[in-house]
């Protein structure tokens, strides 16, 4: 795994319920007991670390959060973009 | 006339509101009815690195016009906005201010805000820290805390008796009411001002809300397939409230009669509603009215159009109401005034009882294509003649905590 994934899992542990679980790139969100509060604070936490913006809604079914290799994907793919862009995040 | 039981009936004798569809209850009941919707790109402070740019912003407040005293005109605008609408209020019921003497400590004041003053707050810091002034203003912090409007108030009508503000997020006005109904029945006062007023839109609070992601950049589309988050709004929504006797013997004009209250908490979850606290809370509305379901002829929805909670009301009232749910009437008038948070049981319940008063049932609006998980009648697009004697008026806020009050006509 590389030094993004290895970044958001350790986000993740810190907000899981029982850190001590296995999780890997296939693990379901829904298995880590991570709520929708939880999860705008790890999607903060996310920006922080990366210096971007993840617009999400939590009113809405977001696909980008299903597993956490659908997690990694998304921040990476917005990393390129802003990079690309100029953008200050 | 009192009850079997030798209560105390509590009757309202005016209301009061400051809303997104405009100043005073006319204007506010005019635009229910015609379906308007007074959600609206943000005029009230910049937007330009923000991702939500609507809200309910009310578009007629002069202070110079709606407000009469003159530490009002100094206040936080959460404070103006409780001002007018209690001003409002007490003029529509004749009650004679200042309270007499005999009186004053038989009254009580209780208005509510989730917030406060928050605006001050956020231009006091910015003050401070980013422009690194000398002082803040002096009357800052009476600004701010959330009790000034309760004793502004009660200042300028000489409400000696019990005075505070109150707070339970989304709950607040329904909460504040509640209490107020509650004193009166215990014989504690025999008359109250009771509701809330929120002045909350301003640039910093709407990052905070944004951080949460509950919000829709589209509108407040409660019930519907795609409803996508809730709006944010503004406003005060105002009862004044009195002993039936006192009031009848003061020949005091009645609208109403506040039958029932309810209070739960989920004790769950901060954001997720939970069904048994929703159901519970109307279900002790309902006993405490001595009313059955079936008497409800109408429900003012908490309806705030977030993915959860329409979902959860729905079935919670299918839980309390059993096949009473298909013949009542339901709406979600933020849909129309957005979600005034603390202020919304305030606005809601004068929604209700101009509903009872003239027997007309305010639409949900934008309801084009709804949930089919959310099946029940929730008055789509267009409001709609019904006798309407009951009505229930919902809220359930942040932290699972819920407040049910329960309406009807004036005693007979």
């Amino acid at each position: 795994m590389d030094d993004v994934a290895d970044k958001i899992i350790e986000i993740l542990r810190k907000n899981m319920k029982d850190p001590s679980k296995t999780v890997t790139l296939d693990t379901p969100l829904s298995e880590l007991e991570i709520e929708s509060l939880d999860l705008a604070v790890i999607v903060f936490d996310i920006e922080d670390t990366f210096g971007i913006e993840i617009p999400y809604n939590a009113n809405e079914e977001v696909e980008a959060f299903a597993t956490v290799g659908s997690v990694v994907d998304r921040v990476k793919s917005i990393m390129a973009e802003t990079k690309s862009s100029g953008a200050a995040a | 006339m009192t009850k079997s039981n030798g209560r105390r009936r509590v009757v309202i004798t005016g209301h009061g509101v400051v809303t997104p569809l405009g100043t005073g209850v006319e204007k506010f009941w005019s635009g229910l009815k015609a379906g308007n919707v007074g959600i609206r790109e943000v005029e009230s402070f910049p937007t330009e690195d923000l991702y939500i740019t609507i809200a309910g912003e009310v578009p007629d407040f002069d202070p110079k016009v709606h407000l009469k005293s003159r530490s009002l005109m100094l206040a936080d605008k959460y404070s103006q906005y409780a001002g007018c609408a209690a001003a409002e209020a007490v003029e529509m019921s004749k009650m004679e201010t200042p309270i007499s003497d005999k009186e004053a400590y038989k009254s009580a004041c209780v208005i509510g805000s989730g917030v406060g003053g928050l605006t001050t707050l956020e231009f006091s810091y910015k003050m401070l820290f980013q422009e690194n002034k000398r002082a803040t203003h002096p009357l800052t912090l009476l600004k701010a805390i959330g009790s000034s409007a309760s004793a502004h108030v009660s200042i300028e009508y000489g409400i000696k008796g019990p005075t505070y503000g109150l707070v339970s997020a989304c709950s607040t006005a329904s909460h504040s009411i509640g209490n107020v109904y509650r004193m009166i029945r215990e014989g504690l006062v025999d008359f109250g001002i009771g509701g809330a007023a929120e002045a909350s839109l301003n640039w910093g609070a709407t990052r905070a809300w944004q951080a949460m992601r509950v919000l829709s950049p589209d509108g407040l589309f409660p019930f519907s397939k795609n409803r996508n988050g809730t709006v944010l709004a503004e406003g005060a929504g105002i009862l004044l409230l009195e002993e039936y006797e006192h009031a009848k013997e003061r020949g005091a004009p009645i609208l109403a009669e506040l039958k029932g209250y309810g209070m739960t908490a989920d004790a769950a979850d901060m954001v997720n509603p939970s069904i048994d606290g929703a159901s519970a809370a109307m279900e002790m509305a309902l006993a405490d009215s001595e009313l059955s379901p079936s008497d409800i002829d109408y429900i003012n929805a908490h309806g705030t159009a977030t993915a959860v909670n329409d979902l959860n009301e729905t079935r919670a009232i299918k839980r309390v109401f059993g096949n009473a749910a298909n013949n009542v009437s339901i709406s979600s008038t933020k849909s129309m005034h957005g979600h005034c948070l603390g202020a919304g049981g305030g606005i809601e319940a004068v929604a209700a009882i101009k509903a009872i008063g003239e027997n007309y049932v305010p639409p949900t609006a934008g309801l084009t294509d709804p949930d089919p998980e959310c099946d029940l009648d929730y008055t789509p697009l267009q409001g709609k003649d019904r006798e309407v004697n009951y009505a229930m008026s919902n809220s359930f806020a942040f932290g699972g905590l819920n407040a049910v009050l329960v309406f009807g006509p004036p005693p007979a």
